[in-house]
């Protein structure tokens, strides 16, 4: 039996020189899938290959998720007019090392990609009333260097504590640098309330960075409209229960709430906005 | 998916030991303590990337400076009587969430730290792990010890404090030892190296707590030591066990009465030959057993 291609390329893009954005499907405030999805629209980009996912996914069988079956998903798209390549994945659950080698291998070998953005979300303590801010971790001091032309929060010092573990972004952008590929994570804090839910703020936060720095021009009017929907939701909630009122409250005033206290919080918000899909 | 060596030391038939992570981290404790006491020097690792999920990142001024990896490093000590080699790996390749390695990934780390130990003129390896056994905390643990060859089978016979699967009643001589402290004696025998498995003893209310034991380390360690003629000092040890108890007999005081009288019937069950006899009789002791199990649902295990 020959060995099967561990990815399929269904068009041929081409590029002399790109740049690559990442977005995983599964992000805190939706933010990954979200503005990858935004940007594959407003951009009219085209899918031109994918990640097949035998060795990198269980697949024992679907996940059902809202009453529909989910199948994990890594596909590339791409944006000849702002040469751009788009790439939106599961999190794979095995093989990571093998599986982000995959990404650069195909976009080095049909995109000509010289540099990488990844996009996420992070959970913060803070509330959702309080402006979002982008940070920015590069790879080399030339990716540093060209992020500080933006308004970005970028001289974080941070080491994984311990229990935890790195994010598949901060691997992606370690592998990108073993292979002189420069690259940045963009990361916007998400109010943890939000985590499970839609942060639309935050994605616009990313897209305005996306925006100046690939010149892309994006209405985001509708955008903007899904924000106002949020935040009225969000005061009327506020207005309905003087308890959700005052944690929020708490938080404007970087105070922090019980563990109990939180639950009620997320619990209170989860029902009032429902789960977002 | 390869290893780096920095150096290649000339070493005469060397044994390796090898040590992973696993229940109490038995062997872990023993192997290292081990390499320590013995100030073994690093000369290689196996590149960790293919393996493991990065367990650290490092990031200085917005920068990414290093993302670390769990570490699988090759040291080795000349000895007065022979040549030694260690690996030790702090954490077992898994697959889709199990807690040990096994399948693909765990079949080629064995055969990597395989390679590097033949390369070197590896005469025989060690592996160690735990035992989990019906045993009392306050009893001296004793050691497993599981061949590759029948041919070890009358040396490991010699060893002090050390048990065969056929000397446990009901076992028959067969087990199983999960993970790539097991793994690495079939895939050694698969290529004509002979390997031990020593396992120290842990008792059976302890397996699932995420404490080390290092009272089983040491037992493995005494072992080890005589085996390979080898002396280390035990003063660490020592005190790592002294602590370990206060703090075991300290959970142990906060296990419900009625779960402590059945845990204390342990002290007197002998369930591996040479029996002694002991205050208690045949039946009795089934019915302890059979006890204690109730509570665990489990019989004996080994890692």
């Amino acid at each position: 039996m020959s060995q099967e291609s561990p990815f399929r390329i269904y068009a041929k893009p081409e590029f002399q020189s790109s740049s690559l954005i990442v977005g995983w499907a599964e992000d805190a405030g939706k933010l990954g899938p979200k503005v990858v999805d935004y940007l594959n629209k407003k951009l009219e980009a085209q899918d031109f290959g994918e990640i097949e996912p035998v060795d990198f996914f269980s697949l024992g069988g679907v996940l059902v998720e809202n009453d529909v079956a989910h199948f994990p998903e890594s596909k590339f798209h791409h944006c000849q007019a702002y040469n751009l390549v788009i790439f939106k994945s599961s999190l794979p659950r095995a093989e990571w090392y093998k599986f982000l080698n995959l990404i650069f291998d195909v976009i080095e070998q049909h995109c000509h990609v010289k540099e990488l953005y990844t996009v996420g979300g992070m959970v913060s303590f803070g509330a959702h009333t309080a402006p979002r801010e982008l940070f920015a971790l590069a790879n080399s001091p030339e990716m540093k260097e060209v992020l500080s032309q933006y308004d970005l929060a970028r001289d974080m010092d941070y080491q994984t504590p311990p229990g935890q573990r790195p994010t598949l972004s901060s691997f992606l952008l370690w592998v990108a640098k073993r292979r002189n590929i420069a690259g940045a994570s963009l990361w916007v804090p998400i109010p943890f309330y939000l985590v499970a839910m839609e942060d639309p703020q935050a994605w616009k936060k990313t897209l305005e960075f996306l925006d100046r720095r690939f010149d892309l021009r994006i209405d985001s009017t509708d955008l903007d409209e899904e924000i106002g929907r949020q935040n009225e939701k969000m005061a009327q909630l506020r207005i309905r229960s003087p308890e959700i009122d005052s944690y929020i409250r708490r938080l404007e005033s970087n105070l922090s709430l019980t563990e109990e206290e939180s639950e009620r919080l997320v619990k209170a918000i989860e029902e009032s906005l429902g789960k977002g899909d | 998916m390869g290893v780096s060596l920095y150096k290649e030391p000339e070493l005469e038939k060397p044994v390796l030991i090898a040590g992973w992570p696993g229940i109490g981290n038995v062997g872990l404790i023993a192997v290292d303590t081990l390499r320590g006491g013995l100030r073994a020097e690093e000369f290689g690792e196996i590149e960790p990337w293919d393996f493991f999920y990065p367990k650290r990142i490092v990031i200085r001024n917005g920068e990414l400076k290093d993302l670390e990896f769990p570490s699988n490093k090759f040291y080795f000590k000349k000895t007065e009587k022979r040549d030694l080699i260690f690996f030790i790996g702090e954490e077992q390749p898994t697959e889709e969430g199990r807690a040990y390695a096994e399948g693909r990934k765990a079949y080629q780390m064995a055969n990597l730290v395989l390679d590097v130990a033949l390369k070197l003129g590896c005469q025989r390896a060690y592996t160690s792990g735990a035992a989990v056994a019906p045993i009392h905390h306050t009893m001296k643990p004793k050691v497993w010890a599981v061949p590759n060859t029948e041919a070890l089978i009358d040396e490991l016979r010699g060893y002090e404090n050390t048990i065969l699967m056929s000397d446990i009643e009901g076992r028959k001589g067969q087990g199983n030892i999960t993970g790539l402290n097991g793994l690495l004696l079939g895939v050694a025998k698969k290529r004509g190296l002979e390997a031990v498995c020593i396992m120290g003893e842990i008792p059976v209310y302890l397996q699932g707590l995420p404490l080390p034991y290092p009272k089983a380390s040491k037992s493995v360690l005494e072992v080890l030591t005589a085996s390979l003629g080898v002396r280390i000092e035990m003063e660490g040890i020592i005190e790592l066990v002294e602590r370990s108890e206060r703090e075991v007999e300290n959970l142990y005081q906060r296990f419900p009465l009625e779960i402590r009288e059945q845990l204390d019937k342990l002290k007197y069950v002998t369930y591996a030959r040479p029996a002694e006899p002991g205050p208690i009789t045949e039946e009795d002791k089934k019915r302890i057993l059979e006890d204690i199990d109730k509570f665990f649902k489990k019989g004996p295990k080994e890692d």
